[in-house]
């Protein structure tokens, strides 16, 4: 008989190449049974792909994965499954129209005679609902639940398909802090039960508290593996960007200046359900601050957005800008009004991506006098001058300049394209919405100084964050919202993310306003 | 009345089917527009079965040999729907369009072929069955109750059990509303989507013949299916993809495309003087306006229409 | 450097169009292969002999006085299908499928002849009634779409049946006694026939020649411009490629779909304009089917790769080979066997946009490969 392997899952020495770029280079990860172990790295580190790899959506050009010392081959996530091997991706793979039920089962369902048997896997799936405390509504319909059961609606996916590898990709991304806390505690009960748990992040101090190991991944490469219990976030952090980085933007006190923007009681209309997604918010932006809007993701900064915006029809309120009243004007008269927004979602809004980065930079402002004739013709000449004058100011790379279609380039050169679009325009407000998401650090670095000198220069900025650190880190002034509603505000040197925490989760709420 | 009724439910059966196929095309998430073209297929399956299957035959042998034939023509048609746009990812709207204009050129090609082959004078388009059809049809009392009304209804209950009640009907929606929430489960989403649109080839072909033999005796292939293809897409977008609605919503186009082969049979709807025209505009007007009222808030299968592509996550 | 950087600029321009026209030579090639399979399944006999006569067409007479002529009627014909592609065209940029073309020439034919029989106008306000009719069908197809989220193609298609019968209804008052046709224009108000200024002279006399020819080339040439130079098609095109984009920029995304749409159908009621208003047609009111008219643009206009200039040879050849398959021998082979042809060309256009997409992925990962490897 041979030794049986102390290790769960090994991937060794996996290269994936996409076109242009090695995803993963030659990266060795071991898994240890019962154990913990995090994957940390920046966006684009490779973590999702090597993940991919081991569920077998990818298949790897060289190096081989083993399950209990044995070479196994992964071609589909069937394989992965039939292998014991679960994932909870970043974006849920739920039916959005389907029971919690009915996601559970989807492909492993039990049949008679063709038919479904739910009575048998509802009651399996309430044994294990109550075995790790994983609270579900079996029978509601996942798009009406929280986020947080949908991640429990995942994970029990994972666990009625008796997997006993665990992937989790990102998944504190989507959570309250509360809801944080319990999925860590989910995590180490599921380990103690003897699964093991590849925890996939960027965020260091959920990786101190809940992993055992940590391997840590760079552009592609593998940098090292370390035991928490050794190690602390200031290595970790460095081990992932390869320098001492300076997370905390640095920036001078500034007393604001005017009103530049004044929302009075709006009301904004929901999509989604019949509620209204942001409930009689009033709020001033000044000239020469960064206020920020912080919150989990899907507490209405979305729609506040949209509402300010003109992508959609504010229900009741006013909104001034610079002293104008523009509560019902067009999403173009407040462009021309001094409005400029870097929309949550780049490719769908902020970017006509099978047009070229010269085209996509003019977007705002193509029917000026500029760019366009008063026959309605196209500058051409003046429209390309302009690009490369932006893309010189702002550093934007591509791969031809002006004439690259800008589904070619990158993300954070996307972004950048954008955002050199929105401030040349010189608004007096600029919104911001997640800018730096989905963004390595040099990046976020890079957005972070533009923020920072729009508001230096005098202008008044909006952003809208989902990451408390860089919330703290640049703002002025933080309105917390919950619920559509803003539920506190704080002067980021006088609170803590503890105390922000609280009211974002609903814990605890202020009037606000003052 | 009874006559009324009768067209009524025959035309409802078509609706029914071909909507019904739509809708498992469109739960696997790929738009069937071609239900026009899969339905003059079916048809010419159907009708050149009848054409020439021995009138003396049992009856139920008759049936089933139509049937036999369009549900192979439909479902051979369809695999040109499903090979371009699911292992192509070609354009659904254009293909479906190529399919329609196919089968009608295709069809009367085909025909006429066979016509000119019987003798070199006929260069019509047209195929008769008067004597097979019969075999269709059970009278009782002046009601003409035909074998495909009962085809309908079997498809309707099939439809409803197959969708909610089985792993396959679970499975096909999924790959509808998010393909890679199935993938992810190991679905085949090709091999679900092949499903879907072979399915849905099936109940237009035997639409097709349904259609075709509603109360005539021939068909001039030249003329295709008149648009029902499309009517069914209506019928299928006012029953929100559920088949029990589809079957209601069916009985109500049904009731205007049968008001306009039996106006005349109503005194006061003759004495109107209406031109006939207006009657058989009737069901595209009521499908219109039906649309306008109901497409804001639909809910169609999410990724229909979207090709999958097992790269892009 | 600067140099380097426009070569590379000028080969990446010309790339796609090549990669249009190769992909459109392949489909038309397959197609006809297709249509010769299916003639040697018909008849072997005469299969290659039909095939020829088909790609030849009006080359098929022998006197060069009649070939001209009849490259004149595949011409009258060619340029109301230009214009329903242009059409459909139109509109794709702006991401709809404007499959109520056949429905908006319907419009345009029922508009034109009543203007031009029933009222005796002349031909220039029958044009615009054509243009309007087909407009206004267009419109209604927008504002359903723009306000009401109606998938245009199945309102589009319910408006082809509705023009269809409306138009019959409206030409019943101006139909000759004894058959369905509409009276011919030429005897009752010749003023409304679009004049010819000397064209005929270039074909044989063929009366039906008219300016309408030269001016769908021009209007074809107008949009092609429209479409890449002005702001209005850097609207058009940035709504058709992303709707969400457009909004946020401020275009007003639904008053140009319904613009759209209104051009869209008044060019396909002009082309109607442009056939019916040469008295080489006459409208069958008893007619029971949509005109193809509308469904062949579709052809034509992705074969032309989806350019207006390409869509105008794509036109000609869409029309040279259906007027090709009326001389085959009726007895022998149908002659819907072009119909045929052409269809299975659009069907073989849903492939090329997979095809560009891959040779373009080819492409660019050569490229990326060279440039990694110059590093």
């Amino acid at each position: 008989m041979a030794l049986e392997s102390a290790y769960a899952i090994e991937m060794l020495g996996i290269t994936k190449r996409f076109p242009g770029i090695i995803a993963n280079d030659n990266v060795t990860i071991q898994l240890k049974k019962g154990e913990i172990h995090a994957l940390l790295g920046e966006n684009g580190a490779g973590k999702s792909t090597l993940m991919s790899v081991l569920f077998g959506l990818y298949q790897a050009e060289e190096g081989v994965i083993k399950k209990d010392g044995k070479v196994v081959k992964i071609n589909n996530p069937n394989d992965a499954n039939d292998l014991g091997i679960g994932m909870v991706h970043q974006h849920f793979k739920l039916v959005q129209c389907f029971s919690v039920l009915d996601n559970i089962i989807l492909g492993v369902e039990t049949t008679k005679h063709g038919f479904l048997q739910k009575d048998v896997a509802r009651k399996k799936i309430m044994e294990l609902s109550d075995k790790y405390g994983l609270k579900v509504d079996p029978d509601a319909k996942v798009e009406d639940i929280t986020v947080g059961m949908q991640q429990r609606t995942e994970i029990l996916k994972m666990l009625y398909r008796d997997n006993e590898i665990l992937i989790f990709d990102e998944p504190t991304a989507v959570l309250t802090p509360a809801e944080i806390d319990e999925l860590m505690q989910i995590m180490k009960n599921l380990s103690k039960e003897g699964k093991s748990i590849l925890f996939i992040s960027h965020k260091l101090a959920e990786i101190m508290a809940v992993a055992d190991r940590c391997s840590v991944l760079r552009r592609g490469k593998y940098i090292g593996t370390v035991n928490i219990a050794d190690t602390n976030q200031e290595e970790l952090s460095r081990m992932m960007i390869g320098r001492d980085v300076q997370l905390v933007a640095t920036k001078e006190d500034k007393t604001p200046g005017d009103v530049i923007l004044h929302v009075e009681n709006m009301t904004v209309p929901s999509k989604l359900h019949h509620n209204n997604a942001v409930k009689n918010v009033s709020f001033d932006v000044r000239s020469g601050e960064i206020v920020c809007i912080a919150g989990i993701d899907g507490n209405g900064q979305t729609e506040l957005v949209y509402g300010l915006s003109g992508l959609e029809n504010i229900t009741s309120g006013k909104i001034t800008l610079s002293g104008k009243d523009i509560s019902h004007a067009s999403i173009r008269e407040r462009s021309l009004s001094g409005m400029s927004h870097i929309p949550e979602d780049r490719h769908k809004h902020g970017l006509v991506m099978d047009y070229s980065l010269a085209y996509n930079l003019v977007l705002q402002r193509y029917f000026e006098p500029q760019f366009s004739t008063k026959y309605g013709f196209l500058k051409k000449k003046e429209i390309n001058n302009y690009a490369e004058k932006l893309i010189d100011q702002y550093d934007i790379r591509s791969s031809q300049g002006a004439p690259t279609i800008a589904r070619s380039m990158s993300g954070g050169n996307q972004q950048k394209a954008i955002i050199a679009r929105e401030i040349d325009k010189d608004p007096d407000l600029l919104i911001a919405v997640q800018p730096t998401r989905g963004l390595d650090v040099g990046a976020i670095e890079y957005i972070h100084k533009q923020l920072i000198a729009r508001r230096d220069e005098g202008h008044a900025v909006l952003l809208v964050s989902l990451e408390l650190e860089e919330v703290m880190s640049i703002s002025d002034r933080i309105l917390v919202m919950y619920e559509g509603q803003i539920v506190g505000e704080f002067d980021p040197k006088k609170t803590t993310p503890e105390e922000l925490g609280l009211y974002m989760a609903g814990a605890k709420r202020k009037e606000a306003g003052a | 009345m009874v006559l009324l009724l009768q067209y009524t439910l025959l035309f409802a059966s078509v609706l029914i089917l071909v909507a019904l196929g739509g809708c498992f095309s469109e739960h696997s998430g790929v738009i069937n527009l071609g239900l026009e073209g899969i339905m003059v297929m079916g048809a010419l399956g159907g009708a050149l079965t009848l054409k020439v299957i021995s009138p003396e035959l049992p009856a139920i042998v008759i049936v089933l040999a139509v049937l036999l034939a369009s549900t192979v023509c439909g479902v051979v048609y369809s695999m040109l729907l499903a090979f371009a746009c699911i292992n192509f990812k070609a354009d659904q709207t254009l293909v479906g369009t190529a399919l329609n204009m196919l089968a009608a050129a295709a069809a009367t090609v085909i025909v006429k072929t066979i016509n000119i082959a019987e003798n070199p004078d006929n260069v019509s388009s047209t195929v008769q069955y008067v004597a097979s059809k019969k075999a269709l049809v059970v009278s009782i009392g002046s009601f003409q109750f035909n074998w495909f009304m009962l085809v309908a209804l079997l498809a309707l209950i099939a439809a409803y059990v197959i969708l909610y009640k089985t792993r396959f009907g679970l499975r096909l929606m999924a790959c509808g509303e998010h393909p890679q929430a199935a993938d992810s489960v190991g679905i085949n989403v090709y091999t679900m989507r092949w499903a879907g649109v072979l399915i849905s080839g099936m109940l237009a072909g035997i639409g097709g013949i349904v259609y075709i033999t509603a109360g005539v005796s021939e068909w001039k292939f030249e003329n295709g299916v008149a648009g029902f293809g499309f009517l069914a897409l209506a019928v299928m977008i006012f029953g929100q993809w559920k088949p029990v609605n589809i079957g209601l919503a069916a009985l109500l186009f049904g009731f205007f495309r049968a008001l306009s082969n039996v106006y005349s049979g109503f005194d006061f709807l003759a004495a109107l003087n209406i031109p006939s025209s207006v009657y058989n505009m009737m069901p595209y007007i009521i499908s219109l306006a039906v649309l306008a009222f109901t497409s804001a808030n639909s809910r169609a299968p999410k990724a229909e229409g979207i090709p999958y592509d097992k790269g892009s996550r | 450097m600067a140099r380097n950087n426009k070569i590379e600029k000028e080969s990446f321009l010309s790339k796609p169009a090549i990669q249009s026209i190769m992909a459109s030579l392949l489909c038309i090639v397959i197609g006809l292969l297709i249509g010769y399979i299916a003639l040697l399944i018909i008849n072997p006999v005469g299969a290659t002999e039909a095939i020829i006569t088909i790609i030849k067409n009006y080359f098929t007479y022998p006197s060069k006085a009649a070939a001209l002529k009849y490259l004149g009627n595949t011409l009258v014909k060619a340029s109301p299908l230009l214009m329903c592609a242009l059409s459909i065209q139109f509109c794709y940029q702006a991401g709809l499928f404007n499959i109520g073309a056949a429905g908006q020439y319907v419009a345009g034919a029922g508009a034109s002849l009543f203007c031009a029989l029933s009222l005796g106008l002349p031909w220039y306000v029958c044009l615009v009634a054509a243009l309007l009719a087909g407009g206004i069908f267009g419109v209604i197809v927008g504002l359903l779409k723009a306000y009401l989220n109606v998938n245009e193609v199945i309102s589009g298609i319910m408006l082809n049946w509705i023009g269809l019968y409306t138009v019959n209804m409206l030409l019943g008052g101006v139909k000759e006694v004894s058959s369905p046709y509409t009276l011919s224009i030429a005897n009752t108000n010749p003023g409304a026939l679009i004049p010819s200024l000397g064209l005929e002279k270039l074909f044989s006399n063929n009366k039906y020649v008219t300016i309408a020819i030269p001016l769908s080339v021009i209007i074809a040439i107008i949009l092609k411009i429209v479409l890449s130079k002005t702001v209005f098609g850097y609207e058009i095109k940035a709504t058709g490629i992303a709707k969400d984009a457009a909004k946020y920029s401020g275009m007003k995304e639904k008053k140009n779909v319904i613009v759209t749409l209104f051009i869209g159908g008044a060019l396909a009621g002009l082309g109607a304009a442009f056939l019916f208003l040469t008295g080489y047609e006459q409208w069958s009111v008893t007619q029971s089917s949509v005109p193809g008219m509308g469904f062949n643009g579709i052809a034509a206009t992705f074969l032309g790769g989806l350019d207006p200039i390409g869509t105008i040879f794509a036109s000609y050849f869409i029309q040279h080979i259906t007027s090709g398959g009326s001389y085959l021998d009726k007895n022998v082979y149908p002659s819907q066997i072009s119909d045929f042809i052409s269809s299975i060309i659009i069907y073989l256009c849903g492939f090329v946009l997979f095809f560009k997409f891959f040779l373009n992925g080819r492409i660019r990962a050569n490229k990326e490969r060279k440039e990694g490897g110059n590093k």
